[in-house]
């Protein structure tokens, strides 16, 4: 009995250690390959100084985190096949060794201490609000608002109106702004990876958030904090433009409203949109036939009580919380991958007609709860008093549609 | 030999003890025209019964079932994920899913399985022949088991929670989650939780009280103390999460504003509530895995375990630290700087008592005499794995870092080797370990081997490149990932999320295999001895599977690892002192038997725990569905409390069929019970 058993467990020693051997080196190739190259949302290319403080961070943990985890599996490994049965004695019954114990116990402290130190310190820094330019961020089921703050100076560029937009956050490149960011409904996190790390936005409160790009180019994130049915569906983007093309957008931005030019199909597509979406989408400045301006209400109709201000629709590259987007796949591509020095030129372009990507619009326009869960089941509103989400479906006609997108197209 | 007997007016012998006269007289039969059930087989001896080993039992048959369930989930969470845009779970049904897949392994399968190997294993570890009370045991099982079936009812009775298993307020009032999914899990929860609040109560009180004489606290099973803190850890964290469950219940269903902003709450009041509870939960699945692996390493290696005063004292250091690190899950929501320091340094405290458990094991290993056994490697691979979990919570308990990290992939990773590798694995290096002591037949080790290496490499698939993945941006919780997001390169995240899949699908292999184990095993598994594994503690110095009463004579207990001195002594050879095993299991067991106790009392089955029991999911139906449905159940309520405080705990001889000759009714307290 004796005997098999040994012979059975060294039979198993054997074939222990060698899966072992093949499971680390499985576990560390995994950890060594594997990384996708630019990843639009990779924390560990940071883009800019507040990234880049916690990448440093990041990396010294996950640097010590390897070294003393492979001292551990180099341990363990070393005494599966040291002290297999071989047939050897019982071992001395001992219980252990004090002195050891408390070395091992102090040790991994001092290495915490080592870590502690600049975490702690960058908790701070990264908190300072000392900054000239301030946003407020505002987030709703399932899309970001942006408030420039007006009297706020953004890289010299002062703002001189309020601005307010949704999903693209423009800011001037290598300048730290200050986000101020809340909810109008459940919590959602505002996260910019590559900018710096997530802050919740919880609805009565303000939290703060630092973000600065050293170079003008796109960046992308995500909604962070589960927010309900379409979380999935709730992005965002920063975009930093040098100060030359950060004036030019903010000067566009609160330019005056030019309406179609008369008998055109975008014309037609004015009244259109003041029938069927100015009830909750704000244009600036539209005004009625006999001259009375169109304010938009959506806290009639919306849970959140806004919906986003279509002024510049056309100046961003996407809509519906930052889902779908305005141009086709190549211009994105143009765009995301354009050098520095030529993405502001190309930004400001705003949706071309050659780059629009009009499927995306005009399936939206037909049946936007299709696209994007809303809860639009008529049964799921008794909680609601009726009040949407989302956009509901409007039933619109095909005619109907390509006159909003003709107007539409104009708004930039 | 010992006996059990029926109540007899001779005072009831425990051990060496006589009993003194009880002070109290209690009713001398059941109330009502039924008689007891007193069957010790057939479904009643089941349904009705009170014994520690037979609940042990039900509540991993029913905690496996939930496993399974929650693997499903799992499973079709992986499904949906293999591939950007995919549409095999809509966003409602996906939303649902993520929250019920944590929910149910949470509070379904890790708690209750630690829960069933505390109730049988506990009072066999320390020399007792049942828990302090054993009715409660009993109600503690049948609560497990209806709140979990009420929980899951929510699937089919207009959709189960979506919320997150963290139910983050304000997305949980009804306004943001119309269905009553929320209210099933919060109603599910209670009663689950009044089940883990008198187990924990329960064992507390057989720990301190029921120990065999010679067991001081320092000679206690190291599975026996982590439990113990464990249970310390429930009285003191399920109260908190009781309250934030009915003040969201009031919120949802009677108008309460707890948490609603308009009307000027703060919804960081549930976070603080939620994660108060939520953390030490985290302990509260770890430390009966760490209690496992802390009895099957120094089994198989043939030693005792190395510093076993410092691995105990460490578990409950874990337990008084993780009271204190609480929002470090709220690093993002923004509690100002001097908060997140404070919690930050809390947190890295918490790695040093959990790095000196991972030191004690692997020096446990070191200079033994290693048997490979299934339960073995499963412990090894809880070593390996909870240290890469370990060192991921590192990375962030730096608050800025975690900014980064947090609500990503990242912490998917994070606490999934955390709990499938460390908890998950320990419980099944306990199902390995202790299966031949439970059911008196050895799993299959060659089928075990597959279901090990078949988890352990499932769980580095799966959830390894979660961490690349989180790192370069994949949020949780996010139905659809686009693939403009992905990268670029062979080794693109769309790439690392078909990897994850595949691991999924390769633990759920794993776990096909341990259930095919468990069937051929029940059909034709060799029967076991009762000390296969020469093993070293108290629940092996009895038969397998143990009788009703555990122990014959209750053992003195001399040394910590008592069993393994029984068998083993210092000889003397030419080359010195070393071990030499004198005697066998059986013969230690045989020289017990010898000196059995004459008179042995168990208490009886009886009723009234499952009615108690059924009582609750129907005052909660009440509560959703229809109100005069909650009065009824409070009426099953009161007649069960009713009928339980009069019941006698052992059963009257009248109740017997046929009832006993000359005896007439006992006045008699079981001395247990």
């Amino acid at each position: 009995m004796e005997q098999s058993e040994n012979m059975q467990s060294r039979s198993c020693g054997r074939r222990v250690a060698g899966r072992r051997y093949v499971a680390l080196a499985v576990g560390v190739g995994v950890l060594l390959a594997g990384c996708a190259k630019n990843a639009p949302q990779d924390t560990f290319q940071p883009a800019g100084s507040n990234a880049r403080k916690i990448d440093g961070l990041q990396r010294e943990l996950f640097y010590i985190s390897g070294v003393v985890g492979v001292i551990v599996f180099a341990f363990v490994g070393y005494a599966v096949w040291k002290f297999k049965d071989r047939g050897q004695e019982i071992p001395e019954q001992t219980h252990g060794n004090p002195k050891l114990e408390i070395l091992l116990t102090i040790l991994p402290a001092v290495i915490l201490a080592v870590v502690a130190v600049p975490s702690i310190a960058a908790v701070f820094e990264l908190d300072k609000k000392d900054n000239d330019c301030v946003i407020n961020v505002t987030g709703q089921q399932w899309w970001w608002e942006y408030d420039y703050v007006q009297g706020s100076t953004c890289g010299g560029v002062e703002i001189t109106k309020s601005i307010v937009t949704s999903s693209e956050l423009v800011i001037p490149a290598d300048v730290d702004v200050l986000l101020r960011i809340t909810s109008r409904d459940v919590i959602h996190s505002y996260w910019i990876p590559r900018l710096n790390g997530k802050r919740d936005a919880v609805p009565g409160r303000l939290h703060t958030l630092r973000m600065q790009a050293d170079q003008p180019g796109i960046y992308t994130g995500q909604c962070t904090e589960f927010c309900g049915l379409s979380h999935a569906r709730m992005r965002q983007a920063a975009v930093a433009l040098n100060k030359a093309d950060f004036q030019t957008w903010v000067t566009n931005q609160t330019a005056d409203y030019v309406a179609p030019e008369a008998g055109t199909l975008a014309a037609t597509g004015e009244g259109t949109f003041q029938a069927q979406c100015s009830k909750c989408h704000q244009v600036n400045d539209l005004k009625t036939a006999d001259g009375t301006p169109v304010l938009a209400a959506p806290d009639l109709y919306v849970v959140s009580g806004v919906a986003p201000n279509l002024t510049k629709l056309m100046t961003r590259t996407a809509f519906a919380g930052w889902t779908f987007d305005l141009i086709s796949a190549e211009c994105r591509d143009k765009l995301w991958n354009a050098p520095p020095d030529e993405f502001g030129a190309l930004y400001l372009q705003g949706v071309t007609p050659e780059c629009f990507d009009e499927a995306n619009l005009r399936t939206w326009l037909r049946n936007a709860p299709a696209m994007k869960p809303m809860y639009a089941d008529p049964a799921k509103l008794a909680a609601t008093g009726g009040k949407t989400r989302g956009m509901p479906n409007l039933n619109l006609t095909e005619n109907q549609i390509d006159e909003l997108i003709a107007y539409l197209l104009e708004r930039k | 030999m010992a006996i059990i007997e029926r109540p007899s007016l001779a005072p009831a012998v425990i051990g060496d003890e006589v009993a003194s006269p009880p002070a109290l007289v209690t009713p001398t039969a059941a109330m009502g025209v039924f008689k007891r059930p007193v069957s010790t087989t057939g479904w009643k001896s089941w349904v009705f019964t009170v014994d520690h080993k037979k609940l042990g039992i039900m509540y991993g048959a029913v905690a496996l079932f939930f496993f399974l369930v929650g693997g499903a989930e799992a499973l079709l969470i992986r499904l949906q994920l293999a591939a950007p845009d995919n549409t095999v779970l809509s966003a409602d049904l996906y939303n649902q899913m993520f929250t019920m897949h944590a929910t149910t392994m949470v509070f379904l399968f890790v708690m209750p399985m630690a829960a069933a190997f505390a109730n049988y294993f506990i009072p066999l570890q320390i020399g007792a022949r049942d828990v302090a009370f054993p009715r409660i045991n009993a109600v503690g099982f049948w609560l497990f088991l209806f709140g979990g079936l009420f929980l899951n009812s929510a699937w089919f009775l207009g959709g189960a929670a979506d919320g997150g298993w963290f139910m983050y307020s304000p997305n949980s009032s009804p306004l943001f989650s119309p269905s009553h999914g929320i209210d099933f899990w919060l109603l599910g929860l209670q009663i689950t939780g009044i089940a883990s609040l008198v187990g924990a109560m329960n064992l507390i009180v057989t720990i301190l009280n029921m120990r065999a004489p010679g067991m001081s606290l320092m000679r206690m099973p190291v599975f026996t103390w982590m439990q113990l803190v464990t249970q310390f850890l429930l009285l003191f964290a399920m109260p908190v999460i009781t309250v934030a469950l009915f003040l969201l219940g009031f919120q949802r269903n009677f108008g309460a504003a707890f948490f609603d902003v308009d009307k000027g709450a703060d919804p960081l009041l549930w976070q603080h509530l939620f994660w108060i509870f939520g953390h030490p939960e985290v302990y509260i699945i770890i430390l009966p895995s760490f209690g496992i692996i802390s009895e099957v390493l120094p089994t198989f290696a043939r030693k005792p375990l190395f510093g076993y005063k410092f691995v105990v004292f460490s578990g409950a250091a874990i337990g008084f630290i993780g009271w204190g690190v609480w929002a470090h899950h709220m690093f993002a929501s923004g509690l100002g700087p001097v908060s997140v320091a404070v919690f930050s340094a809390a947190t890295m405290l918490v790695a040093i008592p959990t790095g000196v458990k991972i030191c004690n094991w692997t020096l446990t290993l070191w200079g033994g005499k290693l048997w490979f056994t299934t339960a073995m490697n499963f412990a090894i691979g809880v070593i390996v794995l909870f240290t890469i979990g370990g060192l991921s919570g590192v990375t962030h308990a730096s608050a800025p870092a975690d900014t980064q990290q947090t609500d990503t992939y990242h912490i998917v990773a994070h606490f999934h080797y955390v709990i499938v590798g460390g908890a998950v694995m320990g419980l099944f290096a306990g199902f390995y370990y202790w299966w031949p002591k439970m059911f008196g037949k050895m799993l299959s080790e060659r089928m075990g081997k597959w279901n090990f290496w078949l988890m352990f490499f499932g769980v580095n698939l799966t959830f390894a490149p979660m961490h690349i993945l989180g790192m370069q941006g994949q949020p949780r919780r996010m139905v659809v990932w686009p693939s403009k997001l992905t990268g670029e390169g062979f080794f693109n995240l769309g790439f690392w999320n078909k990897v994850a899949t595949l691991g999924s699908f390769t633990i759920a292999l794993g776990v096909l295999l341990f259930v095919i184990n468990i069937i051929i095993t029940t059909k034709k598994g060799a029967k076991a001895p009762l000390d296969p594994w020469d093993a070293r503690t108290l629940e092996w110095l009895t038969a397998s599977p143990p009788k009703e009463h555990n122990f014959d004579s209750i053992p003195t207990v001399h040394a910590l690892d008592e069993f393994f001195h029984r068998k083993y002594e210092e000889v003397d050879t030419a080359d010195g002192a070393r071990l030499v095993k004198v005697k066998t299991g059986e013969e230690v067991l045989a020289i017990e038997e010898a000196a059995g106790d004459a008179h042995i009392h168990l208490p009886s089955p009886s009723y009234w725990p499952i009615v108690l029991a059924l009582s609750f999911p129907v005052i909660a139906y009440g509560i959703i569905f229809n109100r005069m449905l909650s009065v009824v159940g409070a009426g099953i309520l009161v007649i069960a409390l009713f009928g339980w405080v009069l019941e006698p705990s052992v059963a009257d001889d009248s109740d017997y069929d046929p009832p006993a000759e000359g005896s007439g009714p006992t006045k008699e307290l079981a001395s247990i019970g």
